[in-house]
């Protein structure tokens, strides 16, 4: 019985990390994939910024639609805090720390960036700030 | 004889001045009438949406009644039954004129006129059960006739149920002031009459020849009736609700709309809504939730060939009465914001509700778009 509990409980440890790892993996190639398209957009370019991801985490845009001015209006000013969207629907926190999937399917995070730069800033986000915004989150 | 068991000689009275005229049934459906159409008239007036289940019973419990009544009067005591009511017309003008002029006749049984009000009252509650069966069969799609009424029917029967009630109101407000006034100028308390049974009798009243209470007879014809009335119900029952379709899962749909809001039925609007909304997803409410163009396509045409058109709920028949201003927003019907007006803005906003969407925070059947009223359980009411 207590072999079996033991058992158990390291296949779990195993396949969490396993899991981590695998997403952080598919994480950097999402990252890495964002990187070759910013030095596309200006060869100067050299590394994502958590720092900068932050600024444009909380900032307040003007170019969107008027119910969305900000990343925080649905993912609140806590990243690891869960979300609620305007129609009332609540949102796993945005931090990988909380939420280890975040960033790791191409299809999503193309469809989020999407939508949401579209409703905040009313255009689609550059690469730099998709870059810098998966970095900032990756360390929260 | 029964006239000779109901003297009370304690009472120093002459022989036949107390007489037993109402026997225990009939008092008990007297009593038990008034309860079940108490409860109708206050869950159906006053009762929030969630009480229709005692509702409806309390109609179920009066259609009992009124059914055992029929029979007691045919097989009921001497003054139960249906041949004692005298509803001539010149019985009852008679009786009438005689109350105007001051000279009122006074009965053992029920007068003329009490007896007019007897038959009119067990018509219009038997009329009253009949509508309220139509409503829950029609509009919604609950009990025995769900699968056979359209909504139409269903709702036009609504608003008679209604207004009968409030004429079986006014009919109580006669037969009870008719009572009061009997008992207060005749011989006898007519309200202890029909609680003891025991009538005082006015100087020249002789009790007619009774006829015994046939209690077999009576059960024996309730239980064929019964058995009759089960029979036809459990045979309608087996069908399914008219216009309710059990509508597969569509991961895709609650996936990618389940995102941000509760999946809405796709009965909640009508296809031109649906297909509006769906090719404007780039300013969806105020914000874009664009999808793939092959996402987008399939979820359109399962919320087109589902809509509102192709059911018969009460949710779909009144949420096709859209918004002039923003057709594609169920919030904004008429039928939405009259059935939410008594809901507080901070039940909305609660964290238990987060939002007027979330239909599914408080309606337990949101998603199979049946919105039944005892389905209704709203948080922040239940503290």
């Amino acid at each position: 019985m207590k072999i079996l509990t033991v058992t158990a409980a390291l296949a779990a440890t195993v396949a969490f990390y396993a899991v981590s790892a695998m997403a952080d993996t598919r994480r950097d190639a999402i990252l890495v994939e964002f990187l070759s398209q910013a030095k596309q957009e200006d060869p100067s370019f050299t590394a994502f910024s958590a720092e900068r991801g932050k600024a444009f985490f909380h900032a307040k845009q003007t170019g969107g639609k008027p119910d969305t001015q900000s990343c925080t209006t649905c993912h609140t000013e806590t990243p690891q805090a869960k979300g609620r969207t305007r129609a009332g629907k609540e949102i796993d926190p945005i931090a990988v720390s909380s939420t280890p999937t975040r960033f790791t399917d191409p299809e999503e995070v193309a469809k989020w960036f999407g939508r949401n730069c579209n409703s905040v800033l009313g255009r689609e986000c550059t690469a730099v700030e998709k870059g810098d915004f998966i970095t900032f989150m990756t360390g929260q | 004889m029964n006239v000779m068991r109901a003297i009370r000689p304690e009472t120093g009275l002459r022989p036949q001045a107390i007489f037993k005229v109402w026997d225990l049934p009939t008092r008990l459906f007297h009593w038990s009438t008034l309860v079940a159409v108490s409860i109708g008239v206050l869950t159906g007036f006053f009762g929030p949406e969630w009480l229709l289940g005692l509702h409806v019973w309390s109609g179920y419990g009066l259609g009992g009644l009124i059914v055992f009544r029929l029979a007691w009067a045919f097989f009921g005591g001497e003054y139960s039954r249906l041949d004692r009511l005298d509803v001539s017309p010149r019985a009852v003008v008679g009786h009438l004129r005689g109350l105007m002029v001051g000279r009122g006749t006074h009965r053992i049984g029920h007068n003329p006129a009490g007896s007019l009000m007897i038959l009119a009252l067990v018509g219009m509650l038997t009329a009253i059960l009949v509508t309220g069966l139509v409503t829950l069969g029609g509009q919604e799609k609950q009990g025995v006739l769900a699968g056979i009424l359209p909504y139409s029917i269903g709702h036009a029967a609504r608003e008679i149920h209604e207004i009968l009630t409030f004429a079986l109101l006014g009919m109580v407000a006669i037969h009870v002031l008719a009572v009061v006034a009997d008992s207060l100028w005749g011989p006898a308390n007519l309200v202890a009459a029909m609680i003891t049974g025991c009538k005082r009798l006015a100087g020249q009243q002789e009790p007619l020849p009774m006829r015994r209470a046939r209690p077999l007879a009576a059960a024996t014809a309730l239980t064929v009736i019964g058995c009759i009335v089960a029979a036809g119900a459990g045979a309608l029952t087996m069908l399914p609700p008219l216009g309710v379709h059990a509508l597969a899962a569509n991961p895709v749909y609650e996936a990618e709309c389940g995102d941000c809001h509760y999946d809405f039925h796709p009965s909640l609007l009508p296809a031109a809504s649906w297909a509006t909304m769906m090719s404007g997803l780039d300013d969806h409410f105020g914000e874009n939730a664009e999808l793939k163009d092959s996402t987008r396509d399939g979820i359109a045409a399962w919320l087109t060939a589902n809509a509102a058109e192709n059911w018969d709920t009460e949710a779909a028949n009144s949420f096709r009465r859209l918004s002039a201003d923003a057709p594609m927003r169920i919030t904004a019907t008429p039928y939405w914001k009259r059935r939410h007006r008594g809901i507080a803005d901070a039940v909305f906003a609660g964290k238990a509700v987060g939002g007027k969407l979330n239909c599914v925070a408080c309606h337990r059947d949101a998603r199979s778009g049946r919105f039944n009223d005892q389905s209704i359980d709203i948080p922040e009411e239940k503290i």
